[in-house]
């Protein structure tokens, strides 16, 4: 069984978010990418499969900072291969349209039975990469999926859907599926393992093909949320307090 | 042939079989298997070695943490050296009996001094005896939980037979007037005395039975001794002699094999470990001061210890036998003989480590056997994210390194930054200090202390990480490696005359484990230490007395690991308070269960929190108004503990910082 897994990092939310000086896009001299958290589920999910069906298992990924420790970190947890597209970064403006038409290229190539992707992204602004890079690789996509067990070239999977409802369905493979969640947690991998896979482990950088975002977003402006009016505490024992929120609440009525 | 003659080849014969007997279970039980450990650096210092010999071997001195039974065992271990020589007469004389039936040691026997110390310390060692059995079988006090109960008595009647055999004899030669030391020996003259009313030759009969007994018996004994727990009679002398002598905050270097850290095969630790596990008593001495045996836990460092004995020689004995698997050979050290629950329950308080008489270390194998977990990712998710966390953003919080400084925001004046400016005093905060919100204000605080000192103080602002101690103790030594590289780039770049922390870990961390270049000579303090030298110095004066009645927790990592009790004291007493201690204080203090990780794992089934336990003890001191804490986790930890315990009203948790502050 051959499985690849294309990942996305996103912005990390850990830090402070600002908008850059054109107003349409997320300041990145700040920003730390990290790899996005459904992707760690599709690459244990991946990890999985191939420790009890044999085989291989690919992760591709953009370049960027933060982007050869995902390699490595992925290689400790016994990835097969790592391939890095060079020219493109996931700091300038690539839309999930472009990274699925980058991903497809390299998918293509790869011939895999298996394509696992995170079902979702914190920034996919023009719908998530699974269904598009299905859709540019001419195979079927199931979302949300959050069990996987291969069956004579068919694939059962489990897929949640909202409220609760879960359904099992086959697919035919080869399949790109959009996984929610591995069927055990990511696991952990010691730090000393990555540094040896750092000393070890060879990425096989590829130059990516031309950017193409044709079919996402065009961004007019970008904003934070505006922030509501401060709340201000009252202070004082019960019956300060109280009085003061009849106070309000009859000023407000009057208003 | 004539009874001497016969009595010679017997002696002969029981010699050869018991030591026999002894030697091939000592090379085969010990010896193999010591052989099969991994060699440790090298020992050295061999004048300190000695010294330790005399003080903890000879003057048994960690025994009399426990007054009565150390006072016993010291009796019978001083009995058992002193009657060496009368065990030697016994046997010669039986060897020699065929050519003169009445041998005495030249000199040594006729020495009458010397056999009044033989004969008082018969009877001592008989009484200290009568007690150990007291103790064993009617007091039978929890500690004793899960040792060789049956074992224990045995050799205890064992030595009581050996003793009371040897005054029979004793007597009943006195008695013949044989003994021409007879005055020298009051207690055999006393036994003789009792057996007076026999005829010579009954009583001649009665010597010759007890000479068997006393002969058979200490042959038994000797030949009992391997693989159990007397067998530290043998392996403590060496135990003692080379145990570490590294400060005990050092973790000695991980081991490591073909790339992997950790140790998963009991063979994979130091020959000194296990020489260790060959050592133990199951005193259980160890087992009573645990907090997390305390608190309900599998975990107890008796039981880890005897399992890892019980281990290394039933698979020295299926290797011997050239098994290729089998149980045994089969199941995993780490896991199936002694559980990841075991393991991860431990808060490295070190509590086990100073109480064992025998230099015993519980710590090191159990960060040896967490780094083989963490090596295989075996860890609640609570601590993966904490570990993911540190090695993302150098803090367990998950908050950007920038954040470290939030907490310096609204401070009258900005702190240094001590990487753009020298400074007196390079603090590094810790991250609890840092990034927890419920401690910002006592964080405030020691600023301001610090600043009403006139200290010239900096920052490491956002390069300051998490400097490693607990990593360590969880066993990611990969992280700790990492996390300390960081700072000692972050520390060099510094120009500083010292170091001071608000955290007893990474006090602990920087002072024992960073490369020695990194302080360069340059001290590490910690905070309760600098305070004690402003105060001293006059550059902080408390003027106002406080008038609490206070009591102070020890951290572990400030107290046991590091020694330092005494400052903490002293500030408190200059800002006016009464100290009044806690049952278990000092060296003796429990932990208050935050340690070697344990902050950053889930609960698990516990009957009592230790951080519970220590606060009732707290609360059940007389007029005891006040908790006083010098570590950023304990005011978390103990303040969570008295909400929910009920105490929070009557007894209040604070800072020392904040006592000190409330002071000037
Ligand atoms: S270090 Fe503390 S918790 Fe760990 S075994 Fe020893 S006494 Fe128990
Ligand atoms: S390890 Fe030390 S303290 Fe614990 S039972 Fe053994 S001898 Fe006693």
């Amino acid at each position: 069984m051959n499985i690849v897994v294309p990942v996305k990092l996103v912005p990390d939310l850990v830090e402070e978010l600002e908008i850059d000086d054109g107003g349409t896009a997320l300041d990145t001299t700040w920003l730390r990418f990290i790899l996005n958290e459904v992707d760690e589920h599709a690459l244990e999910q991946a990890l999985l499969l191939k420790e009890s069906l044999s085989g291989t298992v690919s992760v591709i990924s953009l370049d960027g900072e933060g982007v050869d420790d995902v390699l490595f970190a992925s290689s400790a947890k016994g990835v097969d291969r790592l391939i890095k597209l060079t020219g493109v970064d996931y700091g300038v403006n690539v839309n999930n349209h472009a990274m699925a038409r980058f991903y497809a290229t390299t998918v293509r190539i790869l011939e895999p039975d298996l394509v696992l992707v995170g079902v979702q992204a914190h920034n996919d602004l023009d719908g998530s990469l699974g269904p598009l890079l299905a859709e540019y690789v001419g195979m079927p996509y199931v979302g949300y999926v959050s069990g996987i067990a291969p069956i004579n070239g068919r694939c059962r999977v489990r897929k949640e859907y909202p409220g609760g409802l879960i359904a099992e369905m086959d697919v035919e493979m080869p399949a790109v599926l959009g996984v929610q969640a591995a069927e055990s947690p990511p696991r952990y991998v010691a730090i000393s393992r990555i540094r040896q896979a750092m000393k070890t482990a060879a990425v096989d950088e590829q130059a990516a093909p031309d950017l193409d975002t044709t079919g996402g977003p065009m961004v007019d402006s970008m904003f934070k949320p505006e922030t509501a009016e401060r709340a201000t505490m009252i202070t004082g024992d019960e019956d300060e307090v109280a009085g003061r929120i009849v106070d309000l609440l009859r000023e407000l009525g009057k208003a | 042939m004539e009874y001497e003659a016969v009595k010679s080849i017997v002696v002969v014969l029981l010699l050869v079989v018991s030591f026999a007997v002894f030697g091939l279970r000592v090379y085969q039980l010990l010896w193999v298997n010591l052989q099969r450990g991994r060699p440790g650096p090298p020992y050295g210092r061999w004048i300190e070695r000695i010294k330790g010999l005399v003080v903890y071997v000879g003057g048994q001195l960690r025994l009399f943490r426990f007054l009565a039974p150390g006072i016993a065992h010291f009796f019978v271990f001083w009995g058992f050296v002193i009657l060496i020589l009368t065990i030697l007469q016994a046997i010669i004389e039986g060897l020699v009996a065929f050519a003169d039936p009445g041998f005495v040691i030249p000199v040594i026997g006729e020495f009458g001094p010397l056999a009044l110390l033989q004969d008082l310390f018969a009877a001592l060692v008989g009484i200290a005896v009568v007690y150990a059995l007291y103790l064993r079988l009617v007091v039978n006090p929890p500690r004793y939980e899960g040792s060789h109960r049956a074992q224990a008595v045995m050799v205890l009647s064992f030595i009581l037979t050996i003793v009371v055999s040897l005054l029979v004899i004793n007597g009943i030669r006195i008695e013949l007037g044989e003994d021409p030391l007879a005055d020298w020996r009051p207690v055999a003259s006393a036994v003789g005395a009792v057996l007076s009313g026999l005829s010579d030759p009954t009583l001649e009969v009665v010597e010759e039975a007890a000479y068997w007994i006393h002969l058979i018996v200490v042959l038994a004994f000797l030949t009992e001794l391997p693989g159990g727990k007397h067998f530290h009679v043998v392996t403590s002398i060496p135990a003692v002699f080379l145990r570490n002598l590294d400060p005990p905050g050092r973790l000695p270097p991980a081991p490591e094999f073909n790339g992997d850290v950790g140790v998963n095969a009991v063979e994979q630790f130091r020959r000194r470990q296990l020489l260790d596990f060959y050592t133990c008593t199951e005193c259980g001495r160890c087992q009573d001061v645990c907090p997390a045996y305390a608190s309900g836990s599998p975990l107890s460092p008796k039981l880890l210890i005897m399992s890892l004995r019980d281990n290394l020689i039933q698979r020295g004995v299926a290797l011997r036998d050239g098994q290729q698997n089998g149980a045994v050979l089969e199941s995993e050290l780490v896991g199936d003989v002694i559980t990841e629950e075991i393991l991860w329950a431990c808060v490295t308080c070190s509590a086990c480590d100073q109480e064992c008489p025998l230099f015993i270390e519980h710590v090191t194998p159990i960060v040896d056997m967490r780094r083989h977990l963490v090596m295989e990712g075996r860890m609640d998710g609570m601590l993966q994210e904490a570990m993911a966390n540190l090695g993302r953003y150098g803090n367990s919080f998950g908050q950007s390194e920038r954040a470290r400084a939030k907490w310096t925001k609204g401070l009258p004046e900005k702190i240094k930054d001590a990487r753009r400016e020298p400074v007196d005093y390079l603090w590094f905060t810790g991250d609890y200090a840092a990034y927890s919100a419920t401690l910002a204000s006592a964080t405030k605080t020691t600023a301001e202390v610090f600043r009403r000192a006139d200290l010239d103080f900096g920052l490491l602002y956002e390069a300051e990480r998490n400097a490693g101690n607990d990593v360590r103790r969880v066993g990611e030594e990969g992280l700790f490696e990492m996390l300390a590289e960081d700072n000692a780039a972050a520390l060099n770049a510094c120009e500083f005359r010292s170091i001071v922390t608000t955290d007893p870990h990474t006090y602990n961390a920087l002072k024992n484990e960073y490369p020695a270049e990194i302080n360069g000579g340059r001290p590490v303090l910690h905070y309760s230490e600098l305070l004690d030298q402003l105060i001293a110095d006059g550059r902080l004066r408390l003027g106002r007395e406080l008038g609490y009645r206070v009591t102070y927790h020890d951290p572990c990592y400030l107290g046991r690991y590091n020694g330092v009790y005494d400052a903490p004291r002293r500030v408190i007493e200059a800002a006016g308070c009464t100290l009044v201690e806690m049952p278990r204080h000092g060296d003796r203090a429990m932990c208050c269960g935050a340690g070697g990780g344990r902050i950053w794992m889930e609960e698990g089934d516990t009957q009592q929190r230790p951080a519970a336990m220590r606060v009732e003890e707290a609360a059940g001191l007389e007029g005891v108004e006040m908790l006083i804490v010098s570590c950023p986790k304990d005011l978390v930890m103990f303040e969570d503990a008295a909400k929910s315990g009920g105490y929070a009203d009557r007894l209040a948790v604070k800072d020392l910082i904040e006592l000190v502050a409330e002071a000037l």
